[in-house]
């Protein structure tokens, strides 16, 4: 409520770039006083609790034409960051070759927030819950420094400094599969756990993508678990355990046991690190066990799926 | 320090868009959020202020048809848009058929929760006349009761289906 007496005394101005370029040229300009804003939906919420100053400048990138296109290209699926989360549900396209993120999209806050957050910005907060699924999708990451764009892979981004010049202009999926003629399977897994069913801040959020052959093997595959303010991470340790074989109930106990020790959650003040980690490493066993038991099952409702590769 | 061509580039003092079919222009900041612009400046108390922080739903308009949290929502995003609040539901004869069912099936305790349900329940019928229990869930899950009448609206919803947005 303080929000309502502050916002006519003290409202930023409102800058709306043409392109990346003019962006980045505003916030060298501005510095510490400009805020680039997408969506705005965490920023409010920052602004109202006080976690974040109101800047005295908003830089507004919904301003800058074709930055929420959604495409299908050759080799995959280029999702622009200023591209609303109901969107990124919603496209054909994401739904043909990014199932796994669709699922992790629709559990993103509620759905009137999502037909104004950006996966831009749920991306640019690290935290977010798209994030362990763009990590299980090798997902590469494309700035904008104001000159020049730049490729990033999702996974070397997180490992680096928050702060980064530039923009996130938009976020590509590679079609790993494409021209393989392989008869291996897609399957993926996404699950979130949180302190009710929807609309909930993510305790625990695990992503999981595989291909397997005809036989189970399975041929390559990613896991990452975030969960909260933990930045997401990928499970290499039990990933590793996973690849070139066929998952049987006692390799499932090691992964479960890698899992544990590899998941290395940010403290909650409410939940402690050891039941988040049992929690992570029981839901990657429990879907690697599924996926044994059930492995044509088509997803539904948990956020599980496989599919073949055609 | 800012070169002209950019300072062109910055949003304007005066809103221009259109509020329940009007076409307004309001002289605001940019960054005022729609929420206050509608009740105070505007007088149109229906879009209720309660949780500021875009989880209860309280404050739930249209823009452009869909639903958004207008405690979340800036002056400048709202530029050039069609925005509806509960107010523009009902025409001067009657109450919008979702109204009509909430009032028959008493989908309300308190009813201050009750105009952001009605916006978010016209949202999905007008995008999904025959919605699935799995969907009227998700289109209703940024929409708290804290009276936890959701029987009620529920009966209400299923009402609105039945009706198939015809008045009665």
């Amino acid at each position: 409520m303080a929000m309502e007496e502050k916002e006519r005394l003290r409202s930023p101005s409102v800058w709306l770039p043409r392109d990346p370029g003019e962006a980045v040229r505003l916030k060298e300009a501005f510095g510490g006083d400009a805020v680039y804003v997408a969506g705005s939906t965490l920023l409010r919420t920052q602004w109202e609790a006080g976690t974040a100053p109101v800047p005295a400048h908003l830089i507004d990138l919904a301003s800058i034409p074709g930055l929420d296109r959604i495409e299908e290209t050759d080799d995959g699926l280029v999702i622009g960051s200023l591209a609303r989360l109901r969107d990124c549900a919603a496209h054909p396209a994401a739904a043909g070759k990014a199932p796994l993120l669709v699922s992790a999209v629709k559990a993103i806050a509620g759905a009137s927030v999502r037909n104004q957050a950006t996966l831009g910005g749920n991306v640019v907060y690290r935290v977010g819950d798209s994030m362990p699924a763009l990590l299980a999708l090798d997902a590469e990451l494309i700035w904008h420094d104001g000159r020049t764009e730049e490729t990033i892979g999702a996974a070397e981004w997180l490992a680096g400094p928050s702060a980064r010049p530039g923009i996130l202009t938009a976020i590509r999926l590679p079609d790993r599969e494409s021209g393989m003629t392989s008869n291996r399977r897609r399957w993926f897994a996404f699950h979130k756990v949180g302190r009710r069913e929807a609309f909930v801040p993510s305790l625990v959020t695990v992503a999981i993508a595989a291909s397997v052959a005809p036989d189970g093997t399975i041929a390559d595959i990613r896991i990452a678990a975030g969960g909260g303010q933990t930045v997401p991470r990928r499970l290499t340790d039990a990933e590793r355990l996973l690849a070139g074989r066929i998952p049987d109930a006692e390799l499932l106990e090691h992964v479960y046991d890698a899992a544990l020790e590899q998941y290395a959650p940010a403290p909650d003040p409410f939940a402690a690190d050891s039941y988040r980690k049992r929690t992570a490493a029981n839901l990657i066993a429990a879907e690697l066990w599924k996926s044994l038991r059930e492995p044509d099952r088509a997803g539904k409702g948990d956020g599980d799926a496989s599919e073949s590769i055609d | 320090m800012i070169d002209k061509t950019l300072a062109q580039r910055s949003a304007g003092a005066v809103l221009e868009c259109e509020v329940n079919g009007r076409k307004i222009a309001i002289e605001t900041p940019p960054a005022r959020r729609l929420l206050s612009i509608l009740r105070d400046d505007l007088g149109l108390t229906g879009t209720k202020r309660s949780c500021e922080i875009g989880r209860c739903g309280a404050c739930m308009v249209l823009i452009d048809g869909k639903p958004r949290n207008s405690c979340l929502t800036m002056a400048y995003q709202c530029s050039g848009r069609s925005i509806t609040t509960i107010e523009g539901l009902a025409d001067e004869e009657r109450l919008h058929p979702v109204q009509e069912c909430f009032l028959e099936e008493g989908g309300y305790q308190c009813g201050y929760c009750t105009p952001g349900m009605i916006v978010s329940v016209k949202a999905l019928l007008d995008d999904t006349p025959d919605p699935t229990m799995e969907q009227i869930e998700e289109a209703l899950t940024g929409n708290l009761c804290r009276c936890t009448g959701y029987g009620g609206i529920l009966r209400s919803v299923a009402r609105a289906i039945e009706r198939g947005g015809e008045a009665t």
